[in-house]
Protein backbone atom coordinates (compact mmCIF):
# COMPACT_ATOMS: atom_id res chain seq x y z
CA UNK A 1 0.00 0.00 0.00
CA UNK A 2 1.44 3.29 -1.11
CA UNK A 3 1.67 6.09 1.53
CA UNK A 4 1.12 9.67 0.62
CA UNK A 5 4.88 10.27 0.95
CA UNK A 6 5.45 7.47 -1.19
CA UNK A 7 2.80 9.12 -3.87
CA UNK A 8 4.72 12.16 -3.54
CA UNK A 9 8.27 10.99 -3.98
CA UNK A 10 6.73 9.09 -7.22
CA UNK A 11 5.75 11.96 -8.83
CA UNK A 12 9.15 13.74 -7.94
CA UNK A 13 11.08 11.39 -9.41
CA UNK A 14 9.26 10.75 -12.75
CA UNK A 15 8.30 14.33 -13.17
CA UNK A 16 11.21 16.28 -11.77
CA UNK A 17 10.93 18.56 -14.66
CA UNK A 18 7.50 19.77 -15.27
CA UNK A 19 6.15 19.12 -11.09
CA UNK A 20 5.54 22.91 -10.36
CA UNK A 21 4.56 21.75 -6.66
CA UNK A 22 3.56 19.11 -4.48
CA UNK A 23 1.91 18.83 -1.23
CA UNK A 24 -0.79 16.62 0.97
CA UNK A 25 -3.28 18.78 2.11
CA UNK A 26 -5.32 15.99 4.48
CA UNK A 27 -4.99 12.44 4.97
CA UNK A 28 -5.34 10.20 1.51
CA UNK A 29 -4.86 13.21 -0.77
CA UNK A 30 -2.17 14.39 -2.83
CA UNK A 31 -2.40 17.56 -4.78
CA UNK A 32 -0.12 18.69 -7.59
CA UNK A 33 0.36 21.21 -10.05
CA UNK A 34 1.88 20.36 -13.37
CA UNK A 35 2.85 21.64 -16.57
CA UNK A 36 1.08 20.87 -19.33
CA UNK A 37 3.90 19.46 -21.73
CA UNK A 38 4.04 16.54 -18.69
CA UNK A 39 0.40 15.51 -18.58
CA UNK A 40 0.69 12.13 -20.36
CA UNK A 41 3.91 11.69 -18.16
CA UNK A 42 2.67 12.15 -15.66
CA UNK A 43 -0.66 10.42 -16.30
CA UNK A 44 1.61 7.48 -17.63
CA UNK A 45 3.68 7.46 -13.88
CA UNK A 46 -0.03 6.96 -11.54
CA UNK A 47 -1.72 4.65 -14.37
CA UNK A 48 1.53 2.49 -14.41
CA UNK A 49 1.28 1.72 -10.49
CA UNK A 50 -2.47 0.84 -10.83
CA UNK A 51 -4.11 4.10 -10.31
CA UNK A 52 -7.37 4.83 -12.10
CA UNK A 53 -8.62 7.95 -13.50
CA UNK A 54 -11.89 9.13 -11.70
CA UNK A 55 -12.82 12.24 -13.62
CA UNK A 56 -11.24 15.38 -15.00
CA UNK A 57 -12.76 18.63 -13.96
CA UNK A 58 -11.90 21.66 -15.78
CA UNK A 59 -12.77 25.48 -14.13
CA UNK A 60 -12.51 28.40 -15.73
CA UNK A 61 -10.78 30.77 -13.81
CA UNK A 62 -10.89 33.66 -15.94
CA UNK A 63 -6.97 33.92 -17.37
CA UNK A 64 -6.11 30.04 -17.28
CA UNK A 65 -7.96 27.06 -17.31
CA UNK A 66 -7.60 24.77 -14.71
CA UNK A 67 -7.75 20.92 -15.55
CA UNK A 68 -7.98 18.98 -12.17
CA UNK A 69 -7.41 15.20 -13.43
CA UNK A 70 -8.58 13.26 -10.25
CA UNK A 71 -6.71 9.77 -10.04
CA UNK A 72 -7.41 6.93 -7.37
CA UNK A 73 -4.34 5.13 -6.21
CA UNK A 74 -4.72 2.55 -3.45
CA UNK A 75 -7.69 4.50 -2.19
CA UNK A 76 -5.66 7.50 -2.04
CA UNK A 77 -6.96 10.97 -4.75
CA UNK A 78 -4.12 11.99 -6.25
CA UNK A 79 -5.08 15.37 -7.62
CA UNK A 80 -2.81 16.77 -10.89
CA UNK A 81 -3.71 20.39 -11.62
CA UNK A 82 -2.53 22.14 -15.02
CA UNK A 83 -3.20 25.67 -16.13
CA UNK A 84 -3.90 26.45 -19.44
CA UNK A 85 -3.49 30.14 -20.62
CA UNK A 86 -7.28 30.87 -22.14
CA UNK A 87 -4.72 32.79 -25.12
CA UNK A 88 -4.46 28.63 -26.40
CA UNK A 89 -6.18 26.38 -24.26
CA UNK A 90 -4.74 23.55 -25.77
CA UNK A 91 -3.70 19.75 -24.32
CA UNK A 92 -2.61 16.88 -25.67
CA UNK A 93 -4.99 13.75 -24.77
CA UNK A 94 -4.88 11.48 -22.43
CA UNK A 95 -8.06 9.58 -23.72
CA UNK A 96 -5.77 6.87 -24.85
CA UNK A 97 -3.90 5.96 -22.52
CA UNK A 98 -7.34 5.59 -20.41
CA UNK A 99 -10.27 5.28 -21.45
CA UNK A 100 -12.29 6.94 -18.96
CA UNK A 101 -10.52 10.39 -19.77
CA UNK A 102 -12.82 10.12 -23.42
CA UNK A 103 -15.77 11.26 -22.24
CA UNK A 104 -14.51 13.83 -19.27
CA UNK A 105 -12.16 15.38 -22.03
CA UNK A 106 -14.87 15.88 -24.64
CA UNK A 107 -16.77 17.60 -21.84
CA UNK A 108 -14.17 19.68 -20.67
CA UNK A 109 -13.68 20.71 -24.25
CA UNK A 110 -17.67 21.78 -25.13
CA UNK A 111 -18.57 22.97 -21.84
CA UNK A 112 -15.32 25.49 -21.19
CA UNK A 113 -13.62 25.81 -24.83
CA UNK A 114 -10.26 23.36 -24.00
CA UNK A 115 -8.61 21.76 -26.84
CA UNK A 116 -7.35 18.00 -26.23
CA UNK A 117 -4.89 17.35 -29.32
CA UNK A 118 -5.39 13.84 -30.62
CA UNK A 119 -8.19 12.77 -28.87
CA UNK A 120 -9.36 9.89 -30.57
CA UNK A 121 -13.47 10.86 -30.61
CA UNK A 122 -13.82 14.57 -30.74
CA UNK A 123 -16.94 16.00 -30.23
CA UNK A 124 -20.14 17.28 -28.40
CA UNK A 125 -21.09 15.06 -25.52
CA UNK A 126 -24.06 16.77 -23.69
CA UNK A 127 -24.76 19.66 -25.89
CA UNK A 128 -26.39 19.86 -29.27
CA UNK A 129 -24.18 19.37 -32.39
CA UNK A 130 -26.17 22.74 -33.60
CA UNK A 131 -24.56 24.89 -30.67
CA UNK A 132 -23.13 27.96 -32.81
CA UNK A 133 -18.85 27.19 -32.78
CA UNK A 134 -17.05 29.16 -30.16
CA UNK A 135 -19.98 28.86 -27.34
CA UNK A 136 -18.89 27.15 -24.09
CA UNK A 137 -21.08 27.71 -21.65
CA UNK A 138 -18.81 27.20 -18.95
CA UNK A 139 -16.72 29.46 -20.48
CA UNK A 140 -16.07 32.97 -18.44
CA UNK A 141 -14.75 36.93 -20.04
CA UNK A 142 -10.98 36.46 -20.54
CA UNK A 143 -9.96 38.47 -17.69
CA UNK A 144 -8.56 38.62 -14.25
CA UNK A 145 -10.15 38.83 -10.86
CA UNK A 146 -9.04 42.59 -10.45
CA UNK A 147 -11.56 45.25 -11.47
CA UNK A 148 -11.17 46.83 -14.69
CA UNK A 149 -10.43 49.99 -13.31
CA UNK A 150 -7.59 48.63 -11.49
CA UNK A 151 -5.95 47.18 -14.06
CA UNK A 152 -3.48 49.89 -15.71
CA UNK A 153 -2.14 50.75 -11.93
CA UNK A 154 -1.35 47.18 -11.26
CA UNK A 155 0.20 47.30 -14.81
CA UNK A 156 2.26 50.25 -14.64
CA UNK A 157 3.43 49.37 -10.60
CA UNK A 158 4.30 45.57 -11.50
CA UNK A 159 6.26 47.04 -14.70
CA UNK A 160 8.03 49.86 -13.60
CA UNK A 161 7.18 50.18 -9.71
CA UNK A 162 5.29 53.25 -10.03
CA UNK A 163 1.78 54.70 -11.11
CA UNK A 164 2.82 57.17 -12.62
CA UNK A 165 6.28 57.04 -14.90
CA UNK A 166 8.16 59.63 -16.32
CA UNK A 167 7.38 60.27 -19.94
CA UNK A 168 9.70 61.34 -22.81
CA UNK A 169 8.66 64.66 -23.13
CA UNK A 170 8.32 65.57 -19.19
CA UNK A 171 12.19 64.28 -19.32
CA UNK A 172 13.19 66.80 -21.72
CA UNK A 173 10.87 69.37 -19.64
CA UNK A 174 12.31 68.09 -16.15
CA UNK A 175 16.25 68.77 -17.94
CA UNK A 176 14.76 72.72 -18.99
CA UNK A 177 13.51 73.23 -15.74
CA UNK A 178 17.52 72.34 -14.22
CA UNK A 179 15.87 69.12 -12.64
CA UNK A 180 17.72 65.40 -13.65
CA UNK A 181 15.38 63.86 -16.60
CA UNK A 182 14.27 61.61 -14.52
CA UNK A 183 14.37 60.95 -10.64
CA UNK A 184 16.23 58.31 -8.79
CA UNK A 185 13.25 56.09 -8.62
CA UNK A 186 13.29 52.33 -9.49
CA UNK A 187 12.49 52.87 -13.25
CA UNK A 188 15.60 54.87 -13.50
CA UNK A 189 18.05 52.28 -12.42
CA UNK A 190 18.12 48.65 -14.31
CA UNK A 191 19.14 46.93 -11.18
CA UNK A 192 16.59 48.55 -8.76
CA UNK A 193 13.95 47.89 -11.25
CA UNK A 194 14.96 44.36 -11.40
CA UNK A 195 15.09 44.54 -7.65
CA UNK A 196 11.58 45.61 -7.39
CA UNK A 197 10.47 42.56 -10.26
CA UNK A 198 11.74 40.18 -8.18
CA UNK A 199 9.85 41.37 -4.99
CA UNK A 200 6.73 41.07 -6.28
CA UNK A 201 7.14 38.02 -7.93
CA UNK A 202 7.93 36.53 -4.34
CA UNK A 203 4.44 38.22 -3.70
CA UNK A 204 2.34 36.48 -6.11
CA UNK A 205 0.28 38.64 -7.08
CA UNK A 206 1.90 39.01 -10.95
CA UNK A 207 0.71 35.66 -11.15
CA UNK A 208 -2.63 36.73 -9.82
CA UNK A 209 -2.77 39.53 -11.48
CA UNK A 210 -2.40 37.81 -14.74
CA UNK A 211 0.78 39.77 -15.61
CA UNK A 212 2.65 38.86 -18.75
CA UNK A 213 6.25 39.17 -17.61
CA UNK A 214 7.70 38.29 -21.55
CA UNK A 215 5.28 40.65 -22.90
CA UNK A 216 5.09 42.93 -20.15
CA UNK A 217 1.49 43.38 -20.04
CA UNK A 218 -1.11 42.16 -18.61
CA UNK A 219 -3.25 39.48 -19.88
CA UNK A 220 -6.96 39.21 -20.94
CA UNK A 221 -9.23 41.32 -22.78
CA UNK A 222 -9.15 44.91 -21.53
CA UNK A 223 -12.57 47.47 -21.92
CA UNK B 1 21.78 70.71 9.85
CA UNK B 2 19.06 68.48 10.07
CA UNK B 3 19.06 65.71 7.05
CA UNK B 4 15.35 63.89 5.78
CA UNK B 5 15.32 61.14 3.17
CA UNK B 6 13.52 62.78 0.59
CA UNK B 7 10.49 60.33 -1.10
CA UNK B 8 9.26 62.27 -4.20
CA UNK B 9 6.70 59.40 -5.13
CA UNK B 10 5.35 59.13 -8.79
CA UNK B 11 2.90 62.02 -9.50
CA UNK B 12 5.58 64.97 -8.44
CA UNK B 13 8.14 64.26 -10.99
CA UNK B 14 5.93 63.45 -13.37
CA UNK B 15 3.02 66.08 -13.10
CA UNK B 16 4.27 68.56 -10.34
CA UNK B 17 8.65 68.61 -10.93
CA UNK B 18 7.93 72.56 -9.76
CA UNK B 19 7.10 71.45 -6.00
CA UNK B 20 10.62 69.35 -6.45
CA UNK B 21 12.28 72.12 -7.23
CA UNK B 22 10.61 74.65 -4.50
CA UNK B 23 11.40 71.76 -2.11
CA UNK B 24 14.99 72.30 -2.69
CA UNK B 25 15.05 75.69 -2.57
CA UNK B 26 12.61 76.05 0.95
CA UNK B 27 14.92 73.55 2.13
CA UNK B 28 18.07 74.95 1.61
CA UNK B 29 16.94 78.48 2.90
CA UNK B 30 15.93 76.61 6.10
CA UNK B 31 19.22 74.77 6.21
CA UNK B 32 17.87 71.47 6.15
CA UNK B 33 19.92 68.69 3.99
CA UNK B 34 17.75 66.27 1.70
CA UNK B 35 19.39 62.90 0.41
CA UNK B 36 17.78 61.01 -2.44
CA UNK B 37 16.09 57.57 -1.81
CA UNK B 38 17.54 55.94 -4.64
CA UNK B 39 15.79 52.97 -6.79
CA UNK B 40 12.31 53.83 -4.53
CA UNK B 41 8.70 53.04 -6.11
CA UNK B 42 5.31 54.21 -5.66
CA UNK B 43 4.79 54.26 -1.98
CA UNK B 44 2.53 52.64 -3.67
CA UNK B 45 -0.75 54.45 -3.97
CA UNK B 46 -3.06 54.59 -0.89
CA UNK B 47 -6.25 53.84 -2.92
CA UNK B 48 -6.12 51.95 -5.92
CA UNK B 49 -2.68 50.15 -5.42
CA UNK B 50 -3.21 49.17 -2.06
CA UNK B 51 -6.62 47.60 -2.31
CA UNK B 52 -5.20 45.45 -5.21
CA UNK B 53 -3.01 43.24 -2.65
CA UNK B 54 -1.81 43.61 1.22
CA UNK B 55 1.50 41.65 0.76
CA UNK B 56 2.78 43.43 -2.70
CA UNK B 57 1.59 47.03 -0.62
CA UNK B 58 3.21 46.47 2.21
CA UNK B 59 6.60 44.72 0.94
CA UNK B 60 6.88 47.54 -1.51
CA UNK B 61 6.59 50.25 1.06
CA UNK B 62 8.88 48.73 3.00
CA UNK B 63 11.51 48.65 0.59
CA UNK B 64 11.17 52.29 0.39
CA UNK B 65 11.27 52.72 4.33
CA UNK B 66 13.91 49.95 4.10
CA UNK B 67 16.04 52.27 1.54
CA UNK B 68 15.71 55.10 3.70
CA UNK B 69 16.26 53.52 7.16
CA UNK B 70 20.03 52.85 5.09
CA UNK B 71 20.81 55.82 5.23
CA UNK B 72 19.75 56.38 8.88
CA UNK B 73 17.36 59.08 8.13
CA UNK B 74 13.68 59.80 8.65
CA UNK B 75 11.14 59.94 5.56
CA UNK B 76 9.84 63.33 4.24
CA UNK B 77 6.79 63.27 1.71
CA UNK B 78 5.43 65.89 0.11
CA UNK B 79 1.78 64.00 -0.66
CA UNK B 80 -1.02 62.90 1.60
CA UNK B 81 -1.57 59.83 -0.38
CA UNK B 82 2.22 58.82 0.10
CA UNK B 83 2.32 60.21 3.90
CA UNK B 84 -0.66 57.66 4.46
CA UNK B 85 0.97 54.45 2.53
CA UNK B 86 4.26 54.94 3.86
CA UNK B 87 3.11 55.92 7.79
CA UNK B 88 0.65 53.13 7.99
CA UNK B 89 3.25 50.66 6.74
CA UNK B 90 5.40 51.95 9.43
CA UNK B 91 3.21 51.19 11.47
CA UNK B 92 2.14 47.52 10.13
CA UNK B 93 5.95 47.09 10.33
CA UNK B 94 6.57 47.54 13.90
CA UNK B 95 4.56 44.42 14.45
CA UNK B 96 6.05 41.29 14.62
CA UNK B 97 3.88 39.25 12.60
CA UNK B 98 3.87 41.34 9.56
CA UNK B 99 7.01 42.78 10.01
CA UNK B 100 8.60 38.62 9.67
CA UNK B 101 5.98 38.06 7.09
CA UNK B 102 7.43 40.80 5.36
CA UNK B 103 11.29 40.88 6.17
CA UNK B 104 10.48 37.01 4.82
CA UNK B 105 9.74 38.91 1.54
CA UNK B 106 12.29 41.53 1.53
CA UNK B 107 15.36 39.18 2.34
CA UNK B 108 14.57 37.80 -1.03
CA UNK B 109 16.16 40.47 -2.62
CA UNK B 110 18.32 41.21 -0.20
CA UNK B 111 16.97 44.05 1.93
CA UNK B 112 15.53 44.39 5.67
CA UNK B 113 13.53 46.56 7.36
CA UNK B 114 13.69 47.11 11.33
CA UNK B 115 11.44 50.24 11.67
CA UNK B 116 13.80 52.57 12.95
CA UNK B 117 12.88 55.57 11.17
CA UNK B 118 9.83 57.81 11.29
CA UNK B 119 7.32 58.72 8.09
CA UNK B 120 7.14 62.48 8.11
CA UNK B 121 4.83 64.59 6.26
CA UNK B 122 6.59 68.10 5.14
CA UNK B 123 3.85 70.21 6.97
CA UNK B 124 5.12 68.28 10.06
CA UNK B 125 8.97 69.05 9.13
CA UNK B 126 8.02 72.74 8.75
CA UNK B 127 6.10 73.44 11.65
CA UNK B 128 7.57 71.24 14.36
CA UNK B 129 10.94 70.64 12.78
CA UNK B 130 11.45 74.37 11.65
CA UNK B 131 8.43 76.20 13.54
CA UNK B 132 6.70 79.08 12.41
CA UNK B 133 9.15 81.97 13.71
CA UNK B 134 11.74 80.51 11.52
CA UNK B 135 9.37 80.24 8.45
CA UNK B 136 8.43 83.86 8.97
CA UNK B 137 12.09 85.03 9.44
CA UNK B 138 12.66 83.73 5.84
CA UNK B 139 9.41 85.53 4.27
CA UNK B 140 11.46 88.38 1.78
CA UNK B 141 7.62 88.70 0.01
CA UNK B 142 4.83 88.53 2.37
CA UNK B 143 1.54 87.17 -0.04
CA UNK B 144 -0.78 89.51 0.92
CA UNK B 145 -3.61 87.22 -0.66
CA UNK B 146 -6.88 85.25 0.20
CA UNK B 147 -6.32 81.72 0.22
CA UNK B 148 -8.50 78.39 0.09
CA UNK B 149 -6.47 75.36 1.47
CA UNK B 150 -7.45 72.58 0.61
CA UNK B 151 -5.54 69.85 3.32
CA UNK B 152 -6.65 66.75 1.79
CA UNK B 153 -8.11 63.90 3.10
CA UNK B 154 -5.05 61.48 4.02
CA UNK B 155 -3.61 64.77 6.29
CA UNK B 156 -6.13 63.66 8.75
CA UNK B 157 -4.42 60.51 9.05
CA UNK B 158 -3.40 60.13 12.69
CA UNK B 159 -1.82 57.70 15.63
CA UNK B 160 -5.04 56.42 17.79
CA UNK B 161 -5.42 59.17 20.06
CA UNK B 162 -4.23 61.98 18.58
CA UNK B 163 -5.52 65.35 17.22
CA UNK B 164 -6.74 64.73 13.53
CA UNK B 165 -6.67 68.54 13.28
CA UNK B 166 -2.86 68.66 14.02
CA UNK B 167 -1.33 68.40 10.50
CA UNK B 168 -4.05 70.55 8.87
CA UNK B 169 -3.81 73.24 11.92
CA UNK B 170 -0.17 73.23 11.07
CA UNK B 171 -0.99 73.93 7.09
CA UNK B 172 -3.07 76.50 7.73
CA UNK B 173 -0.80 78.03 10.34
CA UNK B 174 2.14 77.64 7.38
CA UNK B 175 0.32 79.34 4.94
CA UNK B 176 -0.83 81.99 7.54
CA UNK B 177 3.03 83.02 7.99
CA UNK B 178 3.98 83.66 4.96
CA UNK B 179 1.35 86.80 4.95
CA UNK B 180 -1.79 85.14 3.10
CA UNK B 181 -5.16 85.06 4.49
CA UNK B 182 -6.52 81.88 4.81
CA UNK B 183 -9.83 81.57 4.13
CA UNK B 184 -12.20 78.81 5.67
CA UNK B 185 -14.91 77.70 3.96
CA UNK B 186 -17.78 74.75 4.48
CA UNK B 187 -16.51 72.73 1.55
CA UNK B 188 -13.12 72.74 2.67
CA UNK B 189 -12.96 69.27 4.19
CA UNK B 190 -14.99 67.85 0.98
CA UNK B 191 -12.93 65.25 -0.97
CA UNK B 192 -11.37 66.88 -4.24
CA UNK B 193 -12.47 63.66 -6.16
CA UNK B 194 -9.25 62.42 -7.17
CA UNK B 195 -9.89 59.04 -6.25
CA UNK B 196 -13.06 58.44 -7.22
CA UNK B 197 -11.70 60.15 -10.79
CA UNK B 198 -10.51 56.51 -11.45
CA UNK B 199 -13.52 54.45 -11.53
CA UNK B 200 -16.67 57.49 -12.12
CA UNK B 201 -14.86 61.00 -13.75
CA UNK B 202 -18.15 62.58 -14.00
CA UNK B 203 -19.12 61.65 -10.58
CA UNK B 204 -15.77 63.01 -9.37
CA UNK B 205 -16.01 66.30 -10.70
CA UNK B 206 -20.18 67.30 -10.41
CA UNK B 207 -19.87 65.81 -6.86
CA UNK B 208 -16.75 66.69 -5.43
CA UNK B 209 -14.47 69.22 -7.49
CA UNK B 210 -17.73 71.74 -8.35
CA UNK B 211 -18.87 72.63 -5.50
CA UNK B 212 -15.46 73.27 -3.84
CA UNK B 213 -14.74 75.69 -6.93
CA UNK B 214 -18.29 77.53 -7.05
CA UNK B 215 -17.65 78.23 -3.31
CA UNK B 216 -13.80 79.25 -3.33
CA UNK B 217 -15.25 81.67 -6.72
CA UNK B 218 -18.02 82.87 -4.60
CA UNK B 219 -15.83 83.78 -1.78
CA UNK B 220 -13.35 85.30 -4.09
CA UNK B 221 -9.52 83.59 -3.03
CA UNK B 222 -6.43 84.07 -5.04
CA UNK B 223 -5.98 80.43 -5.02
CA UNK B 224 -6.15 77.00 -3.67
CA UNK B 225 -3.20 75.75 -1.90
CA UNK B 226 -2.93 72.04 -1.44
CA UNK B 227 0.31 69.79 0.09
CA UNK B 228 -0.36 66.98 -1.97
CA UNK B 229 -0.01 66.15 -5.72
CA UNK B 230 -3.09 64.27 -6.37
CA UNK B 231 -5.14 66.94 -4.87
CA UNK B 232 -2.98 69.26 -7.45
CA UNK B 233 -3.96 67.52 -10.41
CA UNK B 234 -7.75 67.07 -9.52
CA UNK B 235 -8.07 71.18 -8.92
CA UNK B 236 -6.41 71.82 -11.76
CA UNK B 237 -7.08 69.41 -14.88
CA UNK B 238 -10.85 68.96 -13.07
CA UNK B 239 -11.18 73.17 -14.05
CA UNK B 240 -10.59 71.91 -17.56
CA UNK B 241 -12.02 68.89 -17.80
CA UNK B 242 -15.48 70.70 -15.94
CA UNK B 243 -15.58 72.98 -19.25
CA UNK B 244 -17.32 69.63 -20.71
CA UNK B 245 -19.91 70.21 -18.32
CA UNK B 246 -20.08 74.54 -19.14
CA UNK B 247 -18.72 74.97 -15.80
CA UNK B 248 -15.57 77.40 -16.12
CA UNK B 249 -13.15 78.29 -13.50
CA UNK B 250 -9.54 79.72 -13.60
CA UNK B 251 -8.36 79.72 -10.18
CA UNK B 252 -4.63 78.95 -9.50
CA UNK B 253 -3.56 75.85 -7.54
CA UNK B 254 -0.41 75.20 -5.84
CA UNK B 255 1.56 73.21 -3.45
CA UNK B 256 2.58 74.36 -0.26
CA UNK B 257 6.40 74.31 -0.87
CA UNK B 258 5.88 76.50 -3.84
CA UNK B 259 3.96 79.15 -1.74
CA UNK B 260 6.58 79.31 0.96
CA UNK B 261 9.20 79.53 -2.09
CA UNK B 262 7.64 82.13 -3.47
CA UNK B 263 6.94 84.28 0.16
CA UNK B 264 10.60 83.18 0.40
CA UNK B 265 11.47 85.41 -2.65
CA UNK B 266 12.54 82.90 -5.16
CA UNK B 267 12.16 84.25 -8.36
CA UNK B 268 9.03 82.30 -10.20
CA UNK B 269 10.88 81.50 -13.27
CA UNK B 270 13.35 79.78 -11.20
CA UNK B 271 10.15 77.40 -10.05
CA UNK B 272 9.18 76.61 -13.27
CA UNK B 273 5.85 77.16 -12.45
CA UNK B 274 4.89 76.70 -15.86
CA UNK B 275 4.49 72.95 -15.12
CA UNK B 276 0.91 73.36 -13.75
CA UNK B 277 -2.28 73.75 -15.66
CA UNK B 278 -4.20 76.17 -13.57
CA UNK B 279 -3.24 79.79 -14.33
CA UNK B 280 -0.86 80.24 -11.21
CA UNK B 281 1.01 83.16 -13.63
CA UNK B 282 -2.56 85.16 -12.54
CA UNK B 283 -1.54 84.47 -8.79
CA UNK B 284 2.12 85.30 -9.04
CA UNK B 285 1.43 88.70 -10.78
CA UNK B 286 -0.71 89.53 -7.86
CA UNK B 287 2.13 89.11 -5.44
CA UNK B 288 4.41 91.21 -7.98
Amino acid sequence: MMEEAEIVELLEKNIPDGLLSVVTPRVRKVSAEIAPAIIRKAAETLLGKGARLIIIAAVDAGLDIDLLYHFDLEGKVVVLRVKLGKEKPEIDTVADLTPTAEWAENEAAELCGVRFRDHPKPGHLVLSDKLPEGTFPLGKPFKSKLPDEIGPVAEAVITVGATAPISSLMKRRRVEAGLPPQPPASYSNESQLKEVHELIRQTNFSRQAGYDWKRKKLRGVKK
Amino acid sequence: MKKYALFLGCMIPQRLPSAELATHKVFNSLGLEIAEMTGYTCCPDPILARLMDRKVALSMSARNLSIAEGQGLDVVVLCNGCYETLWEANEFMKRGETSREINELLAKVGRKYNGTINVRHVVEVLHEDVGIEAIKNQVKKPLGLKLAVHHGCHLFREENGRDIWRKPKQFEELVSATGAEVVRSDVDQLCCGFPTSHVDEEFSLKHNLLPKLERYQHIGVDGIVVVCPACNVQFESGQLALRRYSAKFSIPCLHLVELLALAFGAPSKELSLEFHRSPVSQLVARIG
